[in-house]
């Protein structure tokens, strides 16, 4: 149902430290857990609520638990992982800031990637149709939609600033397959995703 | 297509050498009724150890001759099944304390040519154990691919795979708990003084008697009660009544009291009360955590219990819940992954949707089946 953005596992791979310990998000059919168990010997475990996505981890020899993150996380104790990792997930979730607070204190530091409804296409889509594109909604109607939440990624930004959190590394992504780790001007209007890693100030 | 019924046979192990119990109490010898399916393959590591639960037996799969009905988990063990016994060598055996073969209340004491009833020592989870180990080193198995059950058969799983990590390649744990909560124990004493409150029940003094049918029969009604969901009660009986022209007040006449007199009367067939009051009494008293950390009488052999509970390391775990089983709530798993967790354990959880209650582990084969085959697959 999910894209899963592959893009992503190189940086991620690249800012989580050999053996540690990391809690996927919304892992999906495990495929970013079994990277990061084969090339970082992380030992990890993830968090799905799908039946068929549970099926697959499990049959990859994963270890996964059948949660809802929006409600779940507080079964797990204080530090009890170095990352939690919400990848191409923000976006399904009821209260994302409680999540997150959550994710920073079950795990030293979160990575978090967002899709920017900031982006210029996002933005002409509505001007111009009075609606959202299908891609943005993750496929699906107005009303069957997994997306609940539509965030620009200065908004989240500044989300994260008010509770307490700071970006420690960041990745933004631009048409052209273009990457930059720096905030460009008007990267608000021209990034399509970024990917950030995260603390607590 | 006409299947011919694959037919099994229950088999006796009779050890006629002394079983010490938690308790300290001996028995001087055992009888452990066993069944199993598939073969042992050359490298003797592909068992799987399948343990029952409170009502169940030695006889999980396949048929007994003449039988209509198959063993009580047949539609999870058999070749392309959960437990395919195309790879596995499938062993399930009678608990102890039980009445279906393996030595229990019911059996003679040696030393007085009578039934022990009440003389039978006290029963815990840990003594199930230790008696399929016994079993366990008869067949010349030491390393097993898996322990699985649900229910009771779970806490029996745990408590195994606690004691003796480096057997083990994996656990699965079924609708079960770490230990019983109060509501858990009060449906059980409400059962167990049925048994006793029925006067041939006699102290457990009734073999050359009638044996209290009447308590037991009521025992199982209340907990045939607490297997199903009240959605799916009311799905299957709502208020329909059998025979609406009776006119004798207080027999049985809605659809739910002619169920549940069914399950009683049937029960009480096939079980012995006393073995109903030492089961239910090992189980309310099983504590998984605490019986960790406590001194343990088998195994005087110098092992230091941190070091043994560190091969737990990396070994993997499932453990599945049911979302309508309100006797062992999904919570109760939870607190089983986390423990396990705590162990470095690699442990799963899936809590399966479903209206059937705490029977799910038995008749909702489907997704189960599917998880526990992706489970064995990476590892064999």
């Amino acid at each position: 149902m999910y894209k899963i953005p592959a893009q992503n596992y190189p940086i991620i791979q690249e800012w989580i430290a050999h053996g540690s310990r990391v809690l996927d998000l919304g892992c999906g059919d495990g495929s970013l857990l079994k990277t990061l168990a084969s090339t970082r010997q992380v030992e990890g475990i993830g968090v799905e609520i799908s039946h068929e996505m549970i099926l697959k981890c499990i049959s990859k020899g994963l270890c996964v638990y059948q949660a809802d993150i929006d409600k779940d996380l507080s079964e797990w104790d204080d530090g009890s992982f170095d990352y939690v990792v919400l990848n191409a997930t923000l976006q399904v979730i009821t209260r994302p800031c409680r999540v997150i607070e959550e994710m920073l204190r079950v795990g030293r530091f979160a990575i978090i990637s967002i899709s920017n409804f900031g982006y210029a296409r996002n933005r002409l889509r509505v001007l111009a149709q009075g609606r959202m594109s299908s891609s943005t909604r993750l496929s699906g109607e107005w009303h069957d939609t997994p997306v609940l939440r539509y965030v620009s990624l200065r908004e989240f930004m500044s989300s994260i600033r008010e509770i307490g959190v700071e970006i420690m590394d960041a990745r933004y992504f631009f048409p052209f397959d273009i990457m930059s780790d720096t905030r460009w001007p008007l990267y608000n209007l021209l990034a399509k995703e970024g990917i950030f890693r995260l603390r607590r100030t | 297509m006409n299947h011919t019924p694959v037919l099994v046979e229950t088999q006796l192990l009779s050890l006629d050498r002394p079983f010490r119990f938690e308790s300290g109490d001996i028995l001087p010898r055992v009888d452990i009724a066993y069944e199993t399916y598939g073969r042992l393959n050359e490298r003797r590591d592909n068992a799987v150890l399948i343990e029952h639960a409170l009502s169940g037996d030695a006889h999980a799969a396949f048929y007994h001759k003449g039988d209509r009905k198959p063993g009580w988990w047949d539609c999870m063990i058999g070749p392309g099944k959960a437990f395919d016994t195309d790879r596995y060598f499938v062993i399930c055996s009678n608990v102890i304390g039980g009445c279906r073969g393996t030595s229990g209340p019911a059996s003679i004491d040696p030393a007085t040519d009578r039934p022990y009833g009440l003389t039978f020592p006290p029963l815990s989870v840990r003594d199930m154990v230790e008696v399929q180990r016994v079993l366990l080193r008869h067949l010349g198995i030491d390393r097993l691919t898996c322990i699985a059950g649900g229910s009771m058969g779970g806490m029996q799983a745990l408590q195994f795979f606690c004691d003796y990590p480096f057997q083990f390649e994996s656990f699965i744990c079924i609708a079960s708990s770490m230990k019983h909560s109060a509501q858990q124990i009060a449906f059980n004493e409400v059962g167990r003084r049925a048994i006793m409150a029925d006067p041939r029940w006699n102290n457990g003094n009734y073999y050359d008697s009638a044996p209290p049918e009447g308590g037991l029969s009521v025992a199982r009604m209340i907990g045939h009660i607490t297997y199903l969901s009240e959605k799916m009660m009311q799905e299957k009986f709502g208020r329909l009544k059998k025979d609406k022209e009776s006119r004798v007040v207080f027999r049985p006449s809605f659809e739910v009291e002619h169920y549940l007199d069914y399950q009683g009367v049937s029960f009480v067939k096939r079980f012995d009360a006393n073995s109903y009051l030492y089961i239910t009494n090992a189980i309310d008293n099983f504590d998984l955590k605490t019986s960790l950390s406590s001194r343990d009488r088998f195994r005087g052999e110098g092992r230091q219990r941190g070091a043994h509970l560190d091969s737990m390391r990396g070994k993997r775990g499932l453990v599945i819940s049911f979302s309508s089983d309100w006797l062992y709530p999904p919570f109760q798993s939870k607190e089983i992954v986390q423990l396990f967790s705590a162990f470095n354990v690699q442990v799963s959880y899936t809590e399966i949707a479903t209206e059937h209650g705490h029977d799910a582990f038995l008749t909702d084969y489907a997704r189960p089946s599917e998880i526990i085959r992706g489970f064995l697959s990476p590892l064999s």
